[in-house]
């Protein structure tokens, strides 16, 4: 079963190339152009991943994953954010928001699948300690 | 009797015997009158009687005579009588008309006696009877004199001053008590004097002499007062001796002299009574046109009212002090020129009463060195304002009345504090102390926002310098205040132009990134054949694509970057880091192009030196920028080196890191150094050519490095290789700032 990623990047090229990378990779994905409409999409499944730009019309992405972690539906989703500003505050903003990760666009086609990778892994494992109590 | 016994009689009788023919004329003269008048027979003999010896003043009353003797045949009567040498005599005459048969007058005949010391004798007794207890109750010798000259009474102090007994004077002519060269002159001052006999000073204005019996001079004063008597007018001569006072007064004006102002001595009543020789030649006066006259010929018309008001102010309470204080006085020369003065007064006590006493300085020079300051602080842009020990205000130029708004008037020995806003006021006077302790040019408040406060209550930014101004009356500060609100409002616009600007490249970078994105990436995701194989031609051309994407994804990097910079945006996140870890990471870069060029790069980092505490990424991109530079511009087999250790600098030691980029490249043209960090400035267009590159790279890597407090230098040998070197401090944690200093601890 492919894992779910969401993609939120207002870019429609932007979004494209990120989905497609990762499409070939064998990820199931799922797209969004603003913050209103991933929450559209989340309503409906939760994804196992969240490719999220930072700036976005409207709701910007930390306001989202601010509010995404504080749903415990979704608390235990990675979220990679996605910015074009390669200043050393941003990622800590977007830590402090509550992202997992974080990746300078232009988006690299052969880092991407391999963070997104390894982010998986480590909140699997993660999900599976808190399963599975000491 | 016989002729010659009448002759005899004739010649020898003491009494003078003359004969006056009708008409008045002389006829006979016999010697004793030649003896009594001083003139022999033949000079008289013919002459008119009444011009002969009659004094002009007595001529009316002789007449009178006359004309009773003619009618009564013959008279005897007491008159004064002139010699030929001028002088007087007292005459006892008896005259009888000699007529013919028919009874008309033949001539006159008279017999003339001098009664003169008998007459002195009557005065003397009649006087002294008088006088005598007064005069000598009086400090002053008096010496009594008759209408003939003949001393008629002395008292025991003209003994004392002229030297001789009473006896010796009684009846001389007063000439005795006086020098020989004024004796002549001396008598027509009588006659003048009993001509119109009121009470004067003798010789106003001139300096008179006694002489004493042993022939010593001695300068006197004399007052006059015509005494009416039974006996006739008699004058009354008070005479002090006055050596002392002219000694005195000697001493006194040679101070006068060696005084270097002009000195005016004045009077109460305004008049000059003594002044030096600089005053004469101050004023262009001399002396005596000076003495006497109203001191108030030597102020300009148009103070003259006031003066004489002043004066009598000055007299009603007679203190030294300076004259007008705080107000520009002038004084007017003889060709009426004026000219600005300084004056003090001092009351002069003397036995004539106060007398004021001026010092007189001409102060044109001062002016005019004043007047020069004036226009050169008048020709300052800046407001000046001039400050004492005590922060009052005590000069201003035009360019404070209109900065502050005030009127010079009201400024003038106000508090400095005055033009300071009120919250500022309490620690001005603090700082201005301070000021007066160390004075020396310097800037107020370096690195302070100043304030101004204007009389309407408004204020507003200023820039002051300050500088201390020695003067013979002390230290003051001379303060110049630029109005900063211009340039405050010009670096207001700059910042937010810059603020402007910086947002405007950062935008613009996101927008140019944006669609980079998919130019790079796709361009990546077909040269990796994820979507399908491609041939060789079209990976390549693929490829191309992406390096240019690449090479314009740096240029809008490293511009946002020196915006940032500029900005002031950028900031430091020094971090703990392995120095050899962040090498081999640039390293891992700039490895494929060497290798591509057959380079050779070799590191050396002293052993020193593991963890250090910097801007990791900052490090890395300065590093990077130094290193791919060094290897884009080496040939083909050449070698890069890079060297790190760590450097104690400074008086604290502070450490620093001093990294050294060698390479055997194509080096730098001495006169190329200069450009090598400017914007945007390859060094000539043939290796923009050949060595592709932003031209913003070693621009930006200078600011990095300033920013954190660092400096880069470059040595170059044109054709063998450049060495570029930087030094980096390391940021302290507080632990080590405080071991470092333990005088602090």
């Amino acid at each position: 079963m492919p894992e779910l990623i969401l993609i939120v990047d207002d870019n429609p090229t932007n979004l494209k190339l990120a989905s497609e990378v990762l499409e070939f990779e064998g990820f199931k994905v799922l797209r969004a152009v603003d913050a209103e409409g991933a929450q559209l999409l989340l309503a409906q499944s939760t994804p196992d991943l969240i490719l999220l730009d930072i700036a976005l019309p409207g709701m910007d992405g930390l306001t989202l994953t601010r509010k995404l972690k504080s749903n415990s539906q979704f608390r235990h989703v990675p979220i990679i954010a996605l910015t074009a500003f390669a200043m050393k505050g941003d990622d800590q903003r977007a830590f402090a928001a509550g992202c997992d990760g974080y990746i300078t666009k232009p988006i690299d086609t052969r880092e991407l699948p391999r963070r997104v990778r390894n982010l998986l892994q480590a909140a699997t494992h993660k999900e599976e300690t808190r399963l599975t109590p000491e | 009797m016989d002729a010659d016994f009448e002759h005899e009689l004739w010649s020898q009788t003491p009494d003078a015997i003359l004969t006056i023919s009708p008409a008045g004329l002389v006829l006979h003269w016999n010697s004793a009158a030649e003896r009594l008048f001083g003139y022999a027979a033949a000079e008289a003999i013919g002459q008119r009687l009444t011009e002969l010896i009659v004094p002009p003043d007595g001529l009316v009353a002789e007449l009178r005579i006359q004309v009773d003797a003619a009618a009564q045949n013959q008279a005897a009567y007491e008159c004064v009588r002139r010699r030929k040498d001028g002088s007087l005599l007292h005459i006892n005459v008896s005259s009888k008309g000699i007529c013919q048969a028919d009874g008309t007058l033949r001539y006159v005949l008279s017999t003339n006696r001098d009664v003169t010391h008998l007459k002195v004798l009557r005065d003397a007794k009649m006087v002294e009877a008088k006088f005598r207890d007064l005069l000598e109750s009086t400090p002053d010798a008096i010496v009594m004199v008759n209408v003939t000259g003949r001393i008629v009474l002395v008292n025991t102090q003209a003994e004392r001053v002229f030297g001789y007994p009473r006896s010796a004077m009684l009846g001389a002519p007063v000439e005795m008590l006086l020098p020989v060269r004024f004796r002549g002159t001396h008598n027509a001052h009588r006659a003048n004097f009993f001509a119109q006999p009121r009470t004067r000073t003798m010789g106003a204005g001139l300096e008179l002499h006694g002489l004493r019996s042993n022939g010593e001079e001695f300068p006197v004063e004399i007052s006059l007062s015509p005494l009416l008597t039974d006996e006739g007018t008699m004058v009354m001569s008070a005479i002090r001796n006055i050596t002392d006072r002219k000694k005195a007064e000697q001493k006194f004006r040679g101070l006068l002299e060696s005084a270097p102002d002009a000195m005016v001595i004045v009077a109460q009543d305004g008049r000059i009574a003594l002044v030096n020789s600089q005053t004469e030649r101050l004023f262009g006066y001399r002396r005596e046109e000076l003495l006497g006259q109203s001191v108030e010929m030597l102020v300009p018309e148009r103070f003259r009212s006031r003066h004489s008001v002043h004066r009598d102010g000055f007299f009603s309470r007679p203190r030294p002090r300076s004259m007008g204080a705080e107000m520009e006085l002038y004084a007017c020369r003889k060709d009426a020129s004026e000219f600005p003065v300084e004056i003090s007064l001092s009351p002069l006590e003397t036995e004539d009463g106060t007398l004021v006493m001026s010092a007189i300085r001409d102060i044109t020079n001062r002016r005019k060195a004043e007047q020069k300051f004036k226009d050169l602080l008048e020709a300052a842009p800046d407001a000046m304002v001039i400050v004492n020990a005590g922060g009052d205000i005590v000069l201003i130029n035009t360019q404070t009345e209109r900065l502050f708004g005030y009127p010079r008037q009201e400024l003038l020995g106000r508090p400095l504090e005055t033009l300071v806003p009120e919250r500022y006021r309490a620690k001005h006077p603090h700082h201005r102390a301070s000021f007066f302790l160390q004075p020396r040019a310097r800037s107020m408040g370096a690195g302070l926002e100043l304030y101004g406060l204007r009389r309407d209550g408004t204020e507003f930014p200023v820039e002051i310098s300050l500088s201390p101004l020695e003067t013979e009356n002390g230290l003051f500060v001379s303060s110049a205040i630029r109005d900063a609100t211009e340039r405050k409002r010009y670096e207001q616009v700059l910042q937010d132009a810059n603020r402007l600007k910086s947002e405007f490249l950062a935008n613009m970078s996101h927008e140019l990134r944006t669609p980079l994105n998919g130019i790079i990436g796709f361009s990546e995701f077909l040269i990796d054949e994820k979507p399908g194989a491609i041939n060789a031609k079209q990976k390549e051309y693929l490829g191309d694509i992406l390096t240019s994407g690449k090479h314009l994804l740096q240029l809008i990097n490293d511009v946002l970057d020196l915006s940032k910079v500029e900005a002031g945006k950028m900031e430091l996140f020094p971090e703990e880091f392995t120095v050899a870890e962040a090498v081999a990471e640039v390293y891992s870069v700039v490895s494929s192009m060497a290798m591509k060029k057959r380079i050779v790069v070799r590191h050396n980092i002293a052993t020193a030196i593991d963890q250090v505490l910097l801007d990791r990424q900052k490090f890395i991109q300065v590093l990077y920028n130094l290193l791919s530079n060094a290897v884009k511009f080496t040939n083909d087999g050449g070698r890069v080196f890079v060297d790190i250790e760590l450097r104690d600098q400074g008086e604290h030691h502070e450490q620093q890191l001093r990294l050294l980029v060698r390479d055997t490249g194509i080096g730098i043209r001495t006169e190329d150094l200069g450009k090598l960090f400017v914007e945007f400035q390859q060094l000539d267009s043939s290796t923009a050519r050949r060595y592709q590159g932003t031209g913003l790279g070693l621009a930006l890597t200078k600011k990095i490095i300033e920013f954190q407090g660092g400096e880069i230098a470059v040595t170059s040998e044109f054709g063998s290789g450049s060495t570029f070197e930087v030094l980096l401090p390391l940021a302290t944690n507080s632990t080590t700032r405080i071991d470092a200093t333990p005088d602090h601890a």
